[in-house]
């Protein structure tokens, strides 16, 4: 009995945190860069100019991630969010370019073809039945090469002044107009998440599709709401990258995809549905864009910005699906799974395996000749 | 039983294709009455309540409610009536709260600025009032996920969002106790024992013929697609009950 109390107890502690785990955890690993930048490098990183650098790339992922948390807490994912941008971006500077249009029927226009490029995408995954996965990287490559096609190589560039605007405008002695706009977005799905229809069955449909049909919701209607507004806002990204360069191609925004999954990801919402986090998902996006600047800032060579986004989307996956685990069946010992025959099985495969590579490396470096090339 | 049936099924018929599932069975349920339906895989237990809640349509026969003709062509229909079911798989979504999982697909809503949202703050006291004024249970806290509660109280916010419909007047719930421990097998028994005495008409059904003994007022025993029989449970035995349901007694039925 005494037993099941303390368990008790221990539960009410998780259950409280639970809610603001999400927003922790990003906000740890924010203060952890501001620590490390202050003793690094404070004068570079810590300059208004700077900070305002840090904002500025930051408001382009917001509207993304704000879109990507409802997509993926009703357990799907959008991997074309890259060439939706790029394509949409493309079609709006090609209707002011070309044919003339007025810039501020241009811009709703290219944001509502995104929102179509999302109902396409939610029409597939819905009615075709095609895996998310599958179906939105299928149509990542139709989006870019329609880029591509209408597009050629060229570089559309200098566009009205409403678009640069959008793109990079400041508002005097304030914060930049994207951010604005940005942190707008975020407002609006932290909203619509809590207090809407659409936000309340997005959760339901990511934490139990089946119970979620069962009480009448209409299951793949909300899931196209999702994937719609997710083109709507991969489109208004694109609008903003477009303003924020003053030009546009059909390669442009080739990373969006994977960071805007990891700012959501990192910000606590889970992969597995259910859980959404739009403060985390913000929170998220100001991690990334604060550690790819202090890379910037650091002069570590660009390359390297891959490879700590990578790292830092598999450590934070880890470490909320270990914390659930943890939650749920009382493991508490990490290293207490390294004693089973299976994980003594898995310890002598790796070995073996990193063993044949160094064995390898080593004839390798025994036969080896000058490799002063011949011609 | 004194009065008239709540809900009377007359003759129904059930074929799937070429199967038939269900036979030429009479059911009569009464208001503030347990009535148990028991009986072996393949019975024609669900089909019977599936019909019973419009999730199937009869082939052939009639569902009276008060005396009248009941035409239902889905379940919602049968909800819109005051029949509704708890489920064995309870339709909760894991990750919301109580409040919303009992609101779920039915939320209240308010208007603020001429926008229709959702009203967290009247679910949130509506459901604790229900809760806690129909089934008298009380929760450490209203703001966990559902999936920290415990199988009987998870049974509870299920059966909350059927009873929360004022018109509620049949409740159908289906294996209520087959994933529970016998603490919370006590306590959900306790509950439809609650339900009742509220008037409403509880249907169970239960594998568990000691909890079919304990709560219901008449056992209502399919076989193979057929009524075989119902018996008034304290008139009745285990073994009598056993016996229907595979058929030993059919002289008896």
């Amino acid at each position: 009995m005494a037993a099941a109390t303390t368990n008790l107890q221990e539960r009410t502690i998780m259950d409280r945190l639970e809610p603001y785990l999400a927003f922790i955890g990003p906000m740890v690993m924010i203060f952890a860069i501001l620590l490390f930048m202050g003793i690094a490098e404070p004068a570079r990183y810590f300059r208004l100019s700077n900070l305002n650098l840090i904002l500025l790339d930051a408001a382009l992922y917001m509207p993304m991630a704000m879109a990507m948390t409802f997509v993926i807490t009703q357990r799907g994912i959008d991997l074309s969010i890259g060439s939706i941008a790029a394509l949409s971006g493309i079609l709006m500077a090609f209707l002011i370019k070309q044919y003339g249009f007025p810039a501020y029927i241009a811009i709703p226009l290219a944001i509502l073809m995104g929102a179509v490029m999302g109902l396409i995408n939610g029409l597939i995954i819905t009615r075709f039945k095609v895996p998310d996965l599958i179906g939105t990287l299928a149509m990542d490559l139709v989006y870019r090469g329609l880029a591509l096609v209408i597009a050629k190589g060229l570089v559309l560039a200098r566009f009205p002044d409403l678009l640069t605007d959008i793109g990079r405008g400041q508002i005097p002695g304030f914060i930049p107009v994207p951010v604005v706009i940005g942190l707008l977005t975020m407002a609006l799905g932290y909203w619509a998440l809590t207090q809407t229809h659409f936000g309340r069955y997005t959760i339901s449909i990511g934490s139990s599709p089946e119970s979620s049909e069962m009480t009448g919701i209409a299951v793949d209607r909300h899931k196209i709401y999702a994937y719609v507004l997710m083109g709507a806002c991969a489109a208004l990204a694109g609008v903003m990258l477009t303003g924020k360069l003053n030009a546009i191609q059909a390669t442009s925004a080739p990373y969006f995809n994977l960071h805007v999954i990891a700012a959501v990801v990192v910000g606590g919402t889970s992969l597995f549905g259910g859980r959404a986090s739009m403060l985390g998902s913000l929170a998220g996006v100001l991690l990334l864009s604060m550690m790819i600047n202090a890379l910037v800032t650091l002069r570590i060579e660009f390359f390297w910005q891959s490879v700590a986004s990578g790292v830092v989307i598999v450590s934070s996956v880890a470490l909320y699906t270990w914390m659930q685990k943890k939650d749920r069946d009382g493991a508490r010992s990490l290293l207490a799974g390294l004693r089973t025959t299976e994980a003594q099985k898995m310890i002598k495969f790796s070995a073996l395996l990193i063993g044949l590579l160094i064995l390898l490396l080593a004839v390798g470096a025994g036969l080896a000749t000058d490799p002063t090339p011949s011609g | 039983m004194a009065g008239k049936p709540l809900v009377q099924m007359k003759n129904i018929t059930k074929r799937f294709g070429g199967v038939t599932a269900l036979q030429d069975v009479n059911l009569e349920a009464y208001a503030g009455e347990v009535l148990a339906i028991v009986g072996d895989n393949g019975a024609g237990k669900s089909t019977l309540i599936k019909i019973l809640t419009g999730v199937y349509q009869a082939s052939e026969g009639e569902i009276f409610l008060d005396g009248k003709p009941l035409e239902m062509g889905s379940h919602s229909d049968a909800i819109d009536v005051g029949i509704d079911a708890v489920y064995q798989t309870l339709a909760l979504a894991d990750h919301l709260t109580p409040a919303n999982n009992m609101f779920l697909g039915n939320e209240l809503t308010k208007t603020v600025m001429g926008i229709k949202v959702l009203d967290n703050k009247r679910m949130k006291s509506e459901a604790t009032r229900v809760l806690d004024e129909r089934l008298g249970v009380r929760l450490r806290s209203m703001d966990v996920q559902t999936d920290s509660l415990s199988g009987g109280q998870r049974q509870a916010v299920a059966i909350a969002r059927a009873v929360y419909h004022e018109d509620l007047r049949l409740l159908v719930m289906d294996e209520p106790t087959a994933a529970l421990g016998p603490q919370e097998t006590a306590r959900t028994l306790k509950l439809i024992k609650a339900l009742r005495e509220q008037g409403l008409a509880v249907i169970l059904i239960s594998h568990s013929l000691d909890d079919v003994f304990e709560v219901s007022d008449r056992v209502h025993v399919q076989r193979r697609g057929r009524a075989v029989g119902v018996v008034k449970t304290a008139e009745s035995s285990v073994q009598e009950v056993l016996g229907l349901i595979v058929g030993a007694q059919d002289a008896a039925a």
